[in-house]
């Protein structure tokens, strides 16, 4: 029993760690001072200044078109390859496999940057259609991880039933698999939405002069100092993502952990 | 067969031609004298060896990503096994709390500590009320700070991984252990921690690599003092313009990953 409290007090600590810095931060962007000091007095007062900033509001529909064409796309994507991928241990999965997990394992400062030299050496100058493949890229491994395993987790046998009583892959498809995955083509379009809506350093690099993303408005005003609106985006940014992923994992439930598990 | 590989094709198509061709390119800029249209050199890379500044940065960069990768494995392999074998009922829940931040932007994290951290700061005020410090904290803008921001970012890897490699190990093993009069540290030292090795090697390769190409966290919370590997590159590619040897300090940096990933399969193989 004594173990038992031990362990909480310890998980207890932990969380602190992890949760204490961002709830400061959702709670301070509340707080009327400008520079965010003692005492605490609520205002909504950098909400409001934060929908009054236009350059911001663009940036935040920038990323949400940006996330959710990415997330069309990769789950479309992701659904394809994993119905593609030959079953059993051949040497075209386990290629495939490391094709997919490759974007995973090399650091996004990588990535953007030899996505921006691409760019150089065919001649052309920063675009959406680049900045939307370099969001694809990171995005489709977590798309596929998701579809790959509640694929992984149906019976077969019903598939097979389906074939044998006359049905065509495609009736199979749509009548059959479909219905049984569709939970996780959302989580995995969902998880996309996420990587991508806060994806700052392939943006950073990719982004057509003129125009911005929420995390890149976030960095440039972090470095330009310290402003009580940019805490109010940074909550914005946080309470979206924890109600994604409450949802994703609502929907998922045990198969969330095959995510991390390979 | 030939309708299952049209099907793979466009995201393998993607994934080649976003994901692969650019690492070649970036390889193929960093023989380049000058910009894209340069004659074939060396110099890039001798350049990086030869001068101590870049030298020094590496060791720097490569000691960071390693004490992160150490105190995140301290901290959160106590954390995993109490999830895996004690704390059972709770356990979902508390996968979910640790996934949870796992998701939430890391750029955000970072500067939620900036927040804490700087001078004048809560964790300041906090602490000069408990009468633990006088003056200021002076920590913003230091080594401690982007360690502390890094810890924060990337710990959920690690005891999600831990975590994995503990809940396949059976409790049946650690009974029998037990009964036949191993101590608890005995059986933790043979037993349980012999077999969630995979755990640890994963998460700490989950860990130490993207430390390692980390750029935003020591530009937050390191300021003038949190120069890496990754804000030169960056330096490299938007103050000086020198693409060249930015894609050949990158292409170093990708050595390094790919050098650290090979010797985890190695260690993974060997136990």
């Amino acid at each position: 029993m004594k173990k038992q409290g031990l362990a909480w007090l310890y998980a207890a600590l932990i969380f602190s760690f992890l949760y204490i810095p961002v709830f400061v931060l959702a709670l301070m962007s509340f707080n009327q001072s400008r520079y965010n000091t003692l005492p605490f007095a609520f205002s909504t007062h950098w909400y409001s200044l934060l929908l009054a900033n236009t350059k911001l509001m663009a940036a935040v529909i920038n990323s949400v078109y940006i996330a959710a064409i990415t997330a069309v796309i990769c789950v479309v994507l992701a659904t394809a390859l994993v119905l593609g991928l030959p079953a059993g241990r051949s040497r075209i999965r386990s290629l495939v496999n490391s094709l997919v997990l490759m974007p995973l394992t090399i650091p996004w400062l990588i990535m953007g940057l030899s996505l921006l030299l691409l760019l150089t050496e065919l001649g052309f100058s920063k675009n959406l259609f680049m900045l939307l493949s370099g969001h694809i890229i990171i995005s489709l491994p977590y798309a596929v991880l998701v579809i790959g395993a509640r694929l992984a987790d149906m019976d077969k046998s019903i598939e097979e039933a389906a074939y044998s009583l006359g049905a065509n892959e495609w009736t199979t498809f749509y009548r059959i698999v479909l219905p049984n995955i569709w939970p996780a083509l959302i989580a995995g379009g969902f998880l996309a939405f996420m990587i991508s809506f806060d994806n700052f350093v392939i943006s950073y690099f990719l982004i057509p002069s003129g125009s911005s993303t929420l995390p890149i408005e976030i960095y440039s005003s972090i470095k330009f100092g310290f402003t009580p609106e940019i805490n109010a985006a940074a909550t914005i940014i946080l309470v979206v993502t924890m109600a994604m992923i409450l949802l994703i994992a609502a929907l998922m439930q045990s198969s969330i952990k095959n995510v991390f598990g390979r | 067969m030939k309708r299952k590989i049209m099907l793979m094709s466009p995201a393998v198509f993607m994934l080649i031609a976003f994901g692969v061709v650019p690492l070649f390119i970036m390889f193929y800029f960093s023989f380049l004298s000058n910009g894209p249209h340069g004659s074939f050199t060396l110099q890039n890379y001798t350049d990086f060896f030869s001068k101590e500044l870049y030298l020094k940065l590496t060791a720097k960069t490569v000691q960071l990503s390693l004490s992160v990768t150490l105190i995140c494995l301290l901290v959160a392999y106590p954390m995993a096994y109490i999830m895996a074998k004690i704390i059972r009922k709770g356990k979902g829940l508390l996968l979910l709390l640790i996934i949870i931040p796992f998701w939430t932007s890391a750029l955000v994290r970072a500067y939620s500590w900036v927040n804490l951290l700087r001078d004048g700061g809560l964790l300041e005020i906090f602490l000069r009320n408990l009468n633990l410090i006088e003056g200021s904290l002076g920590l913003l803008f230091t080594q401690t700070a982007v360690i502390i921001g890094l810890v924060h970012i990337y710990f959920p890897y690690m005891v999600i991984t831990i975590f994995m490699s503990l809940e396949k190990l059976d409790d049946a093993i650690l009974d029998a252990a037990q009964s036949l009069g191993a101590t608890p540290f005995t059986t933790f030292r043979k037993i349980t921690l012999p077999l969630s090795k995979v755990g640890i090697l994963t998460g700490s390769i989950l860990v130490f690599i993207p430390c390692l190409g980390s750029f935003v966290e020591p530009r937050i919370l390191g300021g003038v003092n949190g120069s890496v590997i990754g804000t030169i590159i960056e330096d490299q590619f938007f103050e000086i313009y020198g693409w060249n040897f930015g894609a050949a300090i990158a292409f170093i940096l990708l050595a390094m990953v790919l050098a650290s990933m090979g010797l985890a399969a190695r260690f993974n193989k060997e136990g």
